[in-house]
C-alpha cells in the first residue's frame, strides 16, 4: 500500500498500478482513450493528463500521462488544477478537430466514450473552421461498418486485433494527420474476434453492421443479462430488445470467463432469433391450431400413449428437467448421438471424481505451460483459444520485474520480451489459428494424438501406462513436452469431445493426473460441443440408441422431442425411421428442422431471448439467463410447456409448479448433481430497497407510442413471475447482483467503459463477485486410477479414409448457423485430404470425391492440406448431411476421378 | 371524527310537499338557462371562426425537407428521449444509394410516429433536434372519430414537397439567432 495526495486529500491505494487507474478506482473521472483494461498503457492518446508535485513543497508541478505514471508513496497530484483541466480540454480539441459533427447519425452516439469524454472535459464549442480530413472507408465483411472519419488515433483498434487476438489483416498505415486503420484492401475481417472492435473503438468507426440493420440507440433497449448459447464456454452476454425483435448481443464482463470480450459468433449468431423460420404458433400435422385445441389434443394422446422424452444440450436445465419429470426418469434419453454422450459423461466423470480441477477462462489465462491435445480451439471454444493466446503472451521470466517495468506498460513489456512466450503444446488433426504461437504443432489423427498423450503422461509419471512400439522421433517429443510440462507451476492441459476421441480424453486426464502426482497445480479443460452438455449429462438420462430400441420393440409408441434436431446427432435413414415409426412425434422447438417437419404435434418454444433457464458450461458453471423480451406470439418457454402439459394432466408434481423457481427448488432437491442451482441467483422476490431490477435504462423513449398502432392505450407492461427484474424502466438505480447487470451506465458514462464503475477495481471482478455456481471441483480423496486403453497407432487402409469431424467457428454450431451475417461466413462443405492422398486418387483442389461411410455413398469436393495424416480426412461438423455423428468412421472411397459437379449430391444447409 | 372545521353535517330529512313536486327546482334550472342566452359566450364557432393565437403557437408538428427536398430527420432519436410525454417513437434505416435526393443524412427514419393523444405540446422535440428537423407549427391538431387516427405516423408528419411549411416566421429572433450559430459549427 502506498499513501498519495490527490487534490490536497490523502488516500491510501496499493501500489503496482498507474495513476490512471488508481484515480479511477478512487472515483476521480479522468478522461482517457488509448488505456483500456485489458490493454494496459501506451501513451498515445495524451487525454489523460494530471499533475505530479515533486514534494508538499512544489507549487508548479509537471503535466504527466496517467497512464504511464506508477503509483509511488507520498505522491502529490493534482487532478483538477487548472492546468491540467486546460490540457485536457486543449486534447480533445484537437482530437476533434478532424472528427465529423454527426453524433446524430452515428450509430455510437448515446454509447460513445468520445462523446463522454468530450462532455467530461468540458470541450463543447468548436473553433476549427477548416475543411476536415475524409477517407475512404472500406467493406469489411458482414460484421462490421467502418467509417474512418470518427477516428482519433488511439490505436485501440490495432492493438487489440493483432496483439490481443492475433489477427493479420488490420493496421495501421500512413502518417501524421492521415493515418488509417483498416485493411490493406477492402475485405472480409479474418480475426473470429473482430467484433469485438466494436466495443474497443472507443469512437464509431468501427460499429456493428448488424444492428445496422434495425438500429436502435442503446437506451431505448430493452436488456437482459444472458448468458451465449453458442458453444460450451458460457459467455455472459447482454441481449437488447425493441419492438419485439432481438437487435443486439453485447458483451457482459465475467471476469472469470469472457472478460471484456467475446468472438464473433457469439456477437453475431443472435439473429437466428429473428429468422424467417420462427415457430410461433402451435400447429398440428402442419394445421396452425388455437391453444385450447392442442391443448385437448395434447391431453387425448398423453393420456393413452406410451411416452418417452428425449431432451437437449442445447435446452436449459429447467426444460430438459420438467420433461425428465413429465415422462419419468426411466423414459428420458438424451438427443445426442451415443458417441457424445458417452465423450460428455466421460469428461463429467474425470472433473467430478478426478484429483484434477478444471480452471475457469481466466485461470487458462494465466497458466504458464499449456498441452492442447485434439482440440481446435478457436472452431470449438473461441474464448478459451483467446485465453490461450493470453497465456503464451505472458511474460514470466522475471525480466520485466528486474527492470521495474509493470504489468500494464504494454509497449516497454513487448520491447523487453521480443519472441520470448510461454510454452504451447499441440497435438490436432490439421492446422490451427493458434499454430502461429505453439512451441511445437503436432498434427496426427485422434489415436496417435492419444498415443502422444498418453506418452507425455508416462514421461511425467512412470506408473502411467505407456504405448507399445512408439516410434524414438515421438518419445523425444514426448519428452520435451513432459519436461515443458514439468517445470512449469500451474500448466493447464485442454481437450474436449471435438475429435470424437474418448482416448484423446483419457489421455489428457492422464497426463493431468500424473502432473498432480508430481505435486503441480495443473488444471485440466474439457470442451464440449452444445451449451449445455455438461448440464444435460448432470441431469442424467439414457442413450439414444436405447430410445429407438423401445420405439422399436413397441416400449413406446410417442415422442416428446425437446429444442433438438435429431437429424444432427444420428444418422438420416436411421432418424428418419425411428420418427417414422412414433405413433405421435411432439416437438417442442423454437425453429423449423427436419425433425420439426416430420412432427405431429409441434410446439412453439422460446429462444434464450424469450425464456428464462439455466445451462452449465464446460466449466461445470452454472449459469442463468434471463427473458429479455415476452413474445407477443403463443411463444413461451418449453418448460412452462411442460409444466402446462403436466397441469392438464394433472400430474402430482408438475401440478404443483409455477415458476421458474419451483423448478430450480425441485431440481436442487431432486438430481444429486445440481443440489444448489436454485442458489445461481437471487429469489424471485429479490428487491433492492423495496425494488425490482429494470431491463430498460432511464432514458428508454416512446412507450406511449411504440405500441399506438395496436392499442392507444398503454397497456400494463408483462410482469415477470420468474425473476426480479422488471420489463420497464422503473426500478432502482443500485448496482444488482452480477448475475442479475442488465447494461452497463454511470452518471457520464454511457458507453460500455462505464463497467469500470461496476468493479471492485477497474479490470477486476464485479463488485458483487463472480456469478454463477461452480458444479465440478476436484475430488481431493479421488480413487481415479491411470486410463489403460491405449489405442494401437494408426496405419492407413488401402482404398479407405478414415474420417474425421472438423469444426468452423461459423457453421457448425446449429443456432448460429442460422443468423443472416454468420451464413455469410460459412464455407461450403469439403472434405480435407492429404496431397499425398489426393495424388492417389488423381485429385485437385475442389475436384470431387466419392465416399461411402456407412453404406451411403457421399460426394465432396476436396480441400488439400499439407499436414493432415495421410489415410485421414476430416469432414466439416454441421455444414453437410453426412452422418458427422457417426464420425471417426471409415470411409470406402469409390472415386473414380474428375466427377461432374452436378453430379455431387449434397443437400446445402446455406444458400450462397 | 372531526377531519376540519368545514364539514357540514348532512341530515336526511323528508321533502316537504312542494319540494316534492320539483316545480320551482325545474323553473330555477330554467332561469339560469335563460339569463345565458343574452350574456357573451365564451366559446368560438370552430371551425367557422378560429381563435387568434400567439406567434409562437405550438401545435401540431412538421417534419421539414431541406431546400432540395430530402428529409432532414437522421432518426437520432433525441426527440424522443426529450418528450416527456414519451410520444415520439421511429425505426431507423440506412439510406441506399440512389436515394440521396430522400434523405439528407446517411441514416433516416422508416417510420417516425407521434402519439397526438399523449402530446402536451411542450416543443421540447423541436428543441432537442441537432437536424432542424423537427418543428411545432400554427396548426391545429384536427378531430378524429378513432383514438388511432392521433396516432401520426410519416404521412401526416413530413411536409410535402410542393407545399412547404413556413416555419420561420413563428420563432422569435433570439431562437434564429441561435440557430443561426449552431449552423455556423454544423457538418463542416
Ligand atoms: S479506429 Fe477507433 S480504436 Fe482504432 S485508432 Fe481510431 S478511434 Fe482508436
Ligand atoms: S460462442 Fe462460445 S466463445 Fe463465443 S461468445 Fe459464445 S460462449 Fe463465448
Ligand atoms: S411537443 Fe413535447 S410532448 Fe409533444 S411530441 Fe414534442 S416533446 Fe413530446
Ligand atoms: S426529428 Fe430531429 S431529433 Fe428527432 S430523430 Fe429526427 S433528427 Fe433526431
Ligand atoms: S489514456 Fe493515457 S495517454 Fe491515452
Amino acid at each position: 500500500m502506498a499513501t498519495i495526495i490527490i487534490d490536497c486529500k490523502t488516500y491510501e491505494v496499493p501500489l503496482g498500478k498507474n495513476v490512471l487507474e488508481t484515480c479511477l478506482n478512487l472515483g476521480f473521472d479522468v478522461p482517457y482513450f488509448c488505456w483500456h483494461p485489458g490493454l494496459g498503457s501506451v501513451g498515445a492518446c495524451r487525454q489523460c493528463a494530471v499533475k505530479v508535485f515533486k514534494d508538499a513543497d512544489d507549487k508548479k508541478g509537471r503535466l504527466v500521462m496517467s497512464c504511464m505514471e506508477p503509483v509511488v508513496h507520498n505522491q502529490h497530484l493534482a487532478v483538477h488544477d487548472a492546468d491540467t483541466i486546460d490540457f485536457r480540454k486543449q486534447v480533445i480539441e484537437w482530437l476533434m478537430t478532424n472528427h465529423p459533427h454527426d453524433c446524430a447519425v452515428c450509430d455510437e452516439g448515446g454509447s460513445c466514450h468520445l462523446q463522454d469524454m468530450t462532455v467530461m472535459t468540458g470541450h463543447h464549442e468548436r473553433r476549427f473552421t477548416f475543411n476536415k480530413r475524409t477517407y475512404k472507408n472500406q467493406d469489411l465483411g458482414p460484421f462490421l461498418n467502418h467509417e474512418m472519419n470518427r477516428c482519433i488515433q488511439c490505436y485501440r483498434c490495432v492493438r487489440f486485433y493483432k496483439d490481443y487476438a492475433g489477427g493479420k489483416d488490420l493496421d495501421a498505415y500512413a502518417s501524421k494527420n492521415n493515418v488509417y486503420f483498416g485493411r490493406a484492401e477492402d475485405g472480409v475481417l479474418e480475426n473470429e474476434f473482430s467484433g469485438n472492435l466494436a466495443e474497443i473503438c472507443p469512437t464509431g468507426v468501427f460499429t456493428d453492421k448488424t444492428l445496422k440493420e434495425h438500429y436502435t440507440r442503446k437506451w431505448d433497449l430493452t436488456m437482459s443479462p444472458s448468458i451465449c448459447q453458442h458453444c460450451s464456454v458460457g459467455c455472459n452476454t447482454i441481449a437488447g430488445e425493441r419492438y419485439g425483435a432481438l437487435r443486439m448481443i453485447h458483451n457482459r464482463f465475467h471476469e472469470k470467463i469472457n472478460g471484456y470480450f467475446l468472438c464473433d459468433r457469439g456477437r453475431f449468431g443472435y439473429e437466428f432469433v429473428n429468422a424467417e423460420n420462427r415457430i410461433k404458433q402451435p400447429s398440428i400435422n402442419g394445421d396452425v391450431v388455437e391453444r385450447t385445441e392442442l391443448e385437448t389434443r395434447l391431453e387425448k394422446i398423453m393420456k393413452s400413449a406410451k411416452v418417452i422424452g428425449i431432451g437437449s444440450p442445447r435446452a436449459s436445465l429447467q426444460s430438459n428437467f420438467a420433461l425428465k419429470t413429465l415422462v419419468g426418469e426411466d423414459n428420458f434419453y438424451h438427443g445426442v448421438s451415443d458417441h457424445e454422450h458417452d465423450l460428455a459423461e466421460l469428461a463429467v466423470r474425470i472433473l467430478k471424481d478426478g484429483p484434477v480441477r478444471t480452471p475457469s477462462t481466466k485461470e487458462i489465462e494465466k497458466s504458464d505451460a499449456i498441452f492442447v491435445l485434439g482440440e481446435d480451439l478457436t472452431n470449438t471454444a473461441p474464448i478459451v483459444a483467446l485465453a490461450v493466446r493470453q497465456a503464451v503472451r505472458q511474460d514470466l521470466s522475471g525480466e520485466p520485474e528486474k527492470i521495474h517495468i509493470q504489468g500494464w506498460q504494454d509497449a516497454a513489456r513487448k520491447n523487453l520480451q521480443q519472441q520470448r512466450k510461454m510454452p504451447l503444446y499441440s497435438a490436432t488433426i490439421h492446422e490451427t489459428k493458434l499454430d502461429d504461437i505453439c512451441t511445437s504443432a503436432n498434427y496426427a489423427t485422434p489415436e496417435d494424438i492419444a498415443r502422444l498423450g498418453f506418452a507425455v503422461a508416462h514421461c511425467v509419471d512412470h506408473n502411467s501406462p505407456a504405448p507399445e512400439h512408439f516410434p524414438e522421433a515421438l518419445q523425444v517429443r514426448a519428452r520435451s513436452i513432459a519436461n515443458g510440462l514439468l517445470a512449469a507451476k500451474n500448466p493447464t492441459i485442454i481437450s474436449g469431445a471435438g475429435c470424437a476421441s474418448s482416448a484423446v480424453m483419457k489421455a489428457a486426464a492422464n497426463v493431468a493426473i500424473a502432473l498432480h502426482k508430481n505435486g503441480i497445480v495443473v488444471g485440466l479443460t474439457y470442451t464440449m460441443l452444445e451449451c449445455n452438455s455438461m448440464g444435460l449429462t448432470m441431469i442424467g438420462g439414457h442413450r439414444l440408441s436405447a430410445a429407438f430400441n423401445a420405439v422399436i420393440n413397441g416400449h413406446a409408441d410417442t415422442l416428446i422431442l425437446l429444442e433438438n434436431d435429431l437429424f444432427r446427432h444420428g444418422s438420416f435413414a436411421e432418424v428418419g425411421d425411428f420418427l417414422a415409426r412414433c405413433k405421435n412425434v411432439i416437438v417442442l422447438d423454437h425453429t423449423k428442422s427436419d425433425s420439426t417437419d416430420r412432427a405431429s404435434v409441434v410446439i412453439p418454444a422460446g429462444t434464450f431471448a424469450e425464456s428464462d433457464g439455466i445451462i452449465v458450461n464446460n466449466e461445470g458453471r452454472a449459469q442463468r439467463f434471463f427473458q429479455v423480451y415476452e413474445s407477443t406470439e403463443s411463444i413461451q418457454e418449453s418448460w412452462r410447456w411442460i409444466i402446462n402439459i403436466g397441469k392438464t394432466l394433472q400430474h402430482p408434481k408438475l401440478q404443483t409448479w409455477q415458476n421458474f423457481e419451483d423448478i430450480s427448488k425441485a431440481m436442487a432437491s431432486e438430481e444429486p448433481m445440481l443440489q444448489n442451482i436454485d442458489e445461481v441467483n437471487p429469489a424471485v422476490d429479490f428487491r433492492i430497497v423495496g425494488q425490482r431490477i429494470p431491463r430498460e435504462p432511464h432514458r428508454f423513449s416512446g412507450r406511449t407510442s411504440m405500441h399506438a398502432h395496436i392499442q392507444v392505450s398503454e397497456q400494463k407492461p408483462p410482469t415477470d413471475d420468474d425473476s426480479p427484474l422488471s420489463y420497464t424502466m422503473e426500478g432502482t438505480r443500485i448496482q444488482p447482483p452480477s448475475a442479475m447487470i442488465p447494461f452497463y451506465w454511470s452518471p457520464g458514462w454511457n458507453s460500455v467503459q462505464s463497467v469500470a464503475k461496476y468493479q471492485h477495481e477497474v479490470g477486476g471482478s464485479l463488485k458483487d463477485g463472480d456469478s454463477g455456481i461452480r458444479l465440478l471441483e476436484a475430488n481431493a480423496a479421488s480413487s481415479l486410477v491411470y486410463f489403460q486403453g491405449i489405442p494401437e497407432a494408426f496405419v492407413p487402409l488401402e482404398h479407405h479414409l478414415w474420417i474425421v469431424p472438423t469444426y468452423h467457428i461459423f457453421g457448425s454450431e446449429e443456432m448460429s448457423a442460422k443468423s443472416a451475417s454468420i451464413q455469410k461466413r460459412i464455407p461450403t462443405p469439403y472434405l480435407l485430404i492429404s496431397a499425398v492422398d489426393a495424388n492417389i486418387y488423381h485429385l485437385k483442389e475442389q475436384d470431387i470425391i466419392k465416399v461411402s461411410i456407412a453404406n451411403i455413398s457421399y460426394s465432396f469436393p476436396i480441400k488439400i492440406n499439407r499436414n493432415i495424416p495421410v489415410g485421414m480426412a476430416a469432414l466439416p461438423y454441421g455444414l453437410c448431411d453426412a452422418p458427422i455423428n457417426a464420425l471417426p468412421e471409415w470411409g470406402i472411397v469409390e472415386t473414380s476421378p474428375l466427377t461432374e459437379l452436378h453430379d455431387y449430391v449434397r443437400k446445402t444447409k446455406v444458400q450462397h | 371524527m372531526q377531519l376540519t372545521n368545514r364539514s357540514k353535517l348532512v341530515v336526511k330529512k323528508e321533502m316537504n310537499f312542494w319540494e316534492r313536486m320539483y316545480l320551482p327546482a325545474i323553473l330555477g334550472g330554467v332561469m339560469i338557462t335563460i339569463r345565458h342566452l343574452f350574456r357573451r359566450k365564451s366559446t368560438v364557432k370552430y371551425p367557422e371562426k378560429t381563435r387568434e393565437i400567439s406567434s409562437i403557437w405550438r401545435g401540431q408538428h412538421v417534419l421539414k425537407r431541406d431546400d432540395k427536398g430530402a428529409e432532414r430527420c437522421t432518426a437520432c432519436g433525441l426527440c424522443a428521449v426529450a418528450c416527456p410525454a414519451e410520444a415520439i417513437t421511429m425505426t431507423a434505416a440506412e439510406r441506399k444509394k440512389g436515394e440521396e435526393n430522400l434523405y439528407r443524412e446517411e441514416k433516416y427514419a422508416s417510420t417516425y410516429e407521434i402519439n397526438m393523444l399523449r402530446c402536451i405540446f411542450c416543443g421540447l422535440c423541436e428543441e432537442a433536434c441537432p437536424k432542424e428537423a423537427i418543428f411545432l407549427t400554427d396548426r391545429i391538431v384536427t378531430t378524429d372519430y378513432s383514438r388511432t387516427g392521433f396516432v401520426y405516423g410519416k404521412d401526416k408528419l413530413v411536409e410535402k414537397v410542393d407545399d412547404r411549411i413556413d416555419v420561420t416566421k413563428r420563432q422569435t429572433l433570439a431562437v434564429q439567432e441561435f440557430k443561426q450559430q449552431k449552423q455556423l459549427s454544423h457538418n463542416k
